[in-house]
């Protein structure tokens, strides 16, 4: 139904996932296909399972002791959590920025290269790592300091940062999690312009309680409550005709 | 409604208006402690210098009090202190730190808790205790490795002074480690870094400062340590670097100073405050410097 909704193919696919944390259920029976070069919005009340259905696309749930994850989420069409898959190849893969700026006390230069170096790949360093900051909009500003600490940057520029060390992987997809919500109203404005260019380049799947930031990006969006996918479609048919009661009350902000 | 309860909060009860007086009487006494401490030193220390030159005190190179011409020379006793406290930290902080780092990240669950405890007992166990293992324990083992070893040792009194310093720098760098944010650690894994390299390149550094704070606290600790010393490594006030030789440190002169009946008023008696002072002034350093770090490391990175 999701596939015909948007006639591309799905670049990741959950099936039936189901994930618990010491026995508390956050994540169940989700099935979800998340089309190639589109936005995904996932939305719904915290606690709703969005963190938790992101973090399942690269893995990063199993690093949470008590864990369990059941059913299976393909990249590509293949399981990420059969056996021979690494985990590190289908996070750089799969990118994620994180709802607070999490630059490592480091320079900004080694912050973008962080991924680049984990990996090897570091014969275009400099190239790359222009490449990323010139995609977020530091490039200009910060090509001459790039050896300052990255934790000197302002707020919203430290998160545009986390950006670019993604980017500079040339990931497939990114995996944004609740990326505006310790920012101030500019700097979020920056960031959602910012992630509105990348549109097309990347498939991008966008975890926010800001029902307006998810009108305004997505063309797809998926509604969660309770830890299950209530419903799903193009963000226009969701927010303007709600096929479910849930999804309509927690839009119109009758939600408890 | 709300008026009264203003004009009621206006009047104070006889217990709150003598709050501040009692927690001030507390507080002074408390401070006083301190104050009279360091005066006690103080005025000690300065009848000394002006006895003994401060030159003689701080440059010579022979300890040797009760002599028929005394000779202060502090060096002695200051090397022997650094000698035991770094000899001992070489052994506490490689082994605490990567305990630490074991705990924070690779072991179990059970078995982190249980090098909890036994670190927290560790922790427990009274100073003079070691001191008498390392005397009876310790040296004879080494002796039968090495002979040229005595009975009153330098090495000894380093291995049963890092066994004490062992919980301080494993606990305060441990809790380093854990205070770095989790979403930091998970930004490097979400990176594709494998977890080694987080390990290395992103836990450490967060960490860094106060791990370098764990390690000064217990140098200052080692520095103050008296009774493994007096026990293991003998009283002998001489200027030698042989870890197999016995030696007599800052603390240990100050204890043995303390139980002899030194009068009044001597020389001797003076020496004793001025080694306290420089016992006081190392101690205190180390510790401030630990601050600074800390302080230097979360508050001072933000602009």
């Amino acid at each position: 139904m999701n596939r015909s909704a948007s006639g591309r193919s799905p670049v990741l696919v959950a099936e039936d996932l189901s994930v618990s944390f010491a026995g508390k259920v956050a994540l169940e029976g989700v099935s979800l296909a998340i089309p190639r070069g589109c936005l995904t919005a996932l939305i719904g009340p915290e606690g709703g399972g969005k963190s938790t259905l992101l973090r399942s696309f690269n893995r990063l749930n199993e690093l949470t002791p008590g864990a369990v994850t059941a059913g299976i989420v393909r990249l590509n069409g293949v399981d990420i959590h059969q056996g021979g898959v690494d985990a590190a190849t289908v996070r750089r893969k799969v990118g994620m920025v994180f709802p607070e700026a999490t630059l490592f006390p480091r320079s900004i230069f080694d912050n973008v290269a962080f991924g680049l170096r984990a990996s090897g790949q570091v014969e275009e360093l400099h190239n790359r790592i222009e490449e990323a900051l010139t995609t977020v909009g530091l490039w200009s500003g910060i090509a001459d300091t790039l050896d300052a600490r990255a934790l000197s940057l302002a707020p919203g520029d430290r998160q545009r940062l986390c950006f670019a060390r993604t980017l500079a992987l040339r990931p497939e997809v990114l995996l944004l999690d609740e990326p505006t919500t310790a920012l101030d109203s500019a700097a979020t404005a920056r960031i959602e312009s910012l992630v509105h260019g990348l549109k097309g380049d990347y498939t991008i799947v966008l975890a926010t309680s800001g029902r307006r930031q998810a009108a305004r990006l997505s063309e797809l969006t998926a509604y969660l409550e309770g830890g299950e996918l209530v419903e799903h479609g193009p963000t226009e048919t969701i927010f303007t005709n709600p096929r479910d009661a849930r999804t309509e009350s927690y839009l119109t902000g009758r939600f408890r | 409604m709300r008026p009264q309860v203003l004009a009621a909060s206006r009047v104070p009860g006889l217990g709150d208006r003598l709050a501040g007086p009692a927690f001030l009487v507390c507080a002074l006494l408390s401070a006083s402690v301190a104050i009279v401490l360091l005066a006690v030193i103080g005025v000690e220390t300065a009848r000394f210098f002006s006895q003994v030159s401060p030159l003689e005190f701080f440059a010579r190179t022979r300890w040797a009090p009760l002599a028929e011409t005394p000779n202060f020379g502090v060096l002695p006793l200051f090397a022997a202190t650094a000698q035991v406290a770094v000899g001992a930290l070489c052994i506490a902080a490689p082994l605490g730190l990567l305990m630490a780092l074991y705990i924070a990240q690779y072991a179990g669950e059970t078995v982190a808790r249980g090098l909890n405890a036994i670190m927290g007992g560790l922790a427990g166990v009274p100073t003079v205790i070691l001191g008498y293992l390392a005397l009876n324990l310790v040296t004879p083992a080494l002796r039968s490795l090495w002979a040229g070893v005595e009975a009153f040792n330098a090495l000894s009194a380093c291995i049963a002074v890092a066994a004490m310093l062992l919980p301080t720098v494993v606990v305060l760098s441990r809790d380093a480690l854990a205070r770095v944010p989790v979403p930091l650690m998970e930004a490097g894994l979400a990176l594709g870094a494998p977890r080694g390299r987080v390990v290395l390149r992103v836990q450490l550094p967060a960490a860094g400062a106060g791990m370098a704070a764990a390690v000064l606290m217990a140098l200052a600790r080692a520095v103050g340590e008296t009774m493994i010393v007096t026990l293991a490594a003998g009283n002998q006030a001489q200027l030698g670097w042989s870890p197999l030789e016995g030696l007599r440190t800052l603390t240990a002169y100050i204890a043995q100073a303390s139980l002899g009946d030194t009068a009044t008023g001597t020389l001797q008696y003076g020496s004793f405050f001025a080694v306290s002072a420089v016992l006081v002034a190392v101690s205190w350093g180390l510790r401030g410097l630990a601050g600074l770090v800390v302080a230097r490391a979360s508050g001072w990175r933000r602009p």
